[in-house]
């Protein structure tokens, strides 16, 4: 392996750890929130209906479904990872003085972040 | 119980994506929409995750043995995420019966290039964007112990696949691996195994782009995306693990079979949707 790719592997290993923290959480919120009537959730699911995150995670906390609420943070931690996977990578080209694939990378990052705020727009 | 059957096929779908090296996305999201009614919005929003997750938690083993061109990947992820970001926007204006017919050709399509003979073409020139980034590489074949350098053609068509490539993924939840497969060994001339590798390393960025708005506007739902994306994880490991072991090209013939199945009902379904 040279060696951009031995230190690539190393954040590849990070991601691995990332991957196993965000799936406990997902996992343990699911079976704290599996007990209440499931079933029906899926129905509900049959026809599609916008309904922004911040209003589903009012609705939520105000019934203290923490169960959920703990998923929802296991599937941003999981979301977030190749973002984090990008920054690194981009910092590891700017280390090497690789610059211009240091500022592409970056710009890759810049893009990710900004596609989030799509989903309150549209 | 219908969250622990899903998991069960989630299971299933990771498991026979390990062993065919396709993403998870072409058996969940027709799982969801076909066996459990579910909503394509919601289902192309849960398979993303599942996609991340075994993408990212791959990563570190498609770095292994110098196959995955990383700084290609760098480059050639400008025209996945941005090719993301239109089919998300794509995806607020279409219609469900659209997205049903175009998972059902999507779907076909996979069929055809699984029977497909794999060529191993290569560039015999280096691109001039390749020579300014040094995109050029080489490894070492594990049959014959000998390394393999090779060059990089066609940057721009690349790119421009990409994009499309990014689109798709965004639009039905998949992670474009044929396609970006297809780009590099076709248009960029890469052997085989790396077009394999570096398109593997790039999904998870590829899904990610979208899978964020996705989330803020509220389509991933946990009650779905819980069991989707656990249930991948556990068979994609159990899958890698017996990979070696299965009789992979019989396997690939009876998944041909289904695609082709499968497809067909989603097409159907488009055609009650509408």
């Amino acid at each position: 392996m040279d060696e951009l790719n031995k230190l690539e592997y190393k954040i590849g290993k990070f991601l691995r750890y990332g991957v196993a923290v965000s799936g406990l959480l997902i996992l343990v919120g699911w079976l704290m929130s599996v007990k209440f009537a499931y079933t029906e959730a899926f129905y509900s699911f049959r026809v599609y209906d916008t309904f922004p995150l911040q209003k589903i995670l009012a609705l939520y906390l105000r019934n203290k479904n923490w169960g959920i609420l703990i998923s929802y943070l296991g599937l941003f931690c999981l979301i977030s990872l190749p973002l984090i996977r990008v920054l690194l990578t981009g910092w590891l080209f700017f280390k090497q003085k690789d610059y211009l694939l240091s500022l592409i990378a970056f710009g890759v990052l810049g893009a990710l972040v900004l596609s989030f705020g799509l989903g309150l727009k549209l | 119980m219908l969250p622990i059957l899903l998991l069960l096929i989630s299971i299933f779908a990771g498991f026979l994506g390990a062993l065919l090296g396709l993403g998870g996305g072409l058996i969940v999201v027709p799982a969801l929409t076909l066996i459990f009614g579910v909503d394509i919005r919601y289902a192309i929003a849960a398979s993303l995750i599942s996609i991340i997750a075994t993408s990212s938690g791959a990563a570190a083993s498609f770095l292994k043995d110098n196959l995955t061109n990383l700084r290609l990947a760098v480059l050639l992820e400008v025209g996945t995420v941005a090719g993301a970001i239109v089919g998300f926007v794509i995806s607020s204006q279409i219609n469900t019966t659209a997205l049903y017919f175009l998972f059902g050709g999507l779907l076909l399509f996979s069929a055809v290039m699984m029977l497909r003979q794999k060529n191993d073409a290569r560039a015999e020139m280096d691109h001039p964007w390749s020579k300014k980034l040094k995109l050029s590489g080489n490894f070492i074949d594990h049959h014959t112990q000998l390394e393999v350098a090779y060059n990089v053609a066609q940057v721009p068509l690349g790119l421009a696949a990409m994009f499309f490539a990014g689109i798709l993924s965004a639009l039905l939840g998949i992670g474009s691996g044929i396609f970006k497969v297809l780009a590099m060994d076709r248009a960029m001339k890469l052997p085989m195994k790396v077009s394999s590798a570096t398109s593997n390393f790039m999904i998870g960025v590829t899904a990610s782009a979208s899978a964020g708005a996705y989330l803020l506007r509220g389509d991933i739902r946990p009650e779905i995306a819980a069991p989707v994306s656990i249930g991948i994880i556990i068979g994609s490991f159990v899958g890698g693990k017996v990979m070696p072991k299965m009789p992979a090209e019989i396997i690939r013939k009876i998944f041909v079979v289904v695609l082709v199945i499968v497809s067909i009902q989603m097409i159907m379904k488009g055609f009650q949707n509408g």
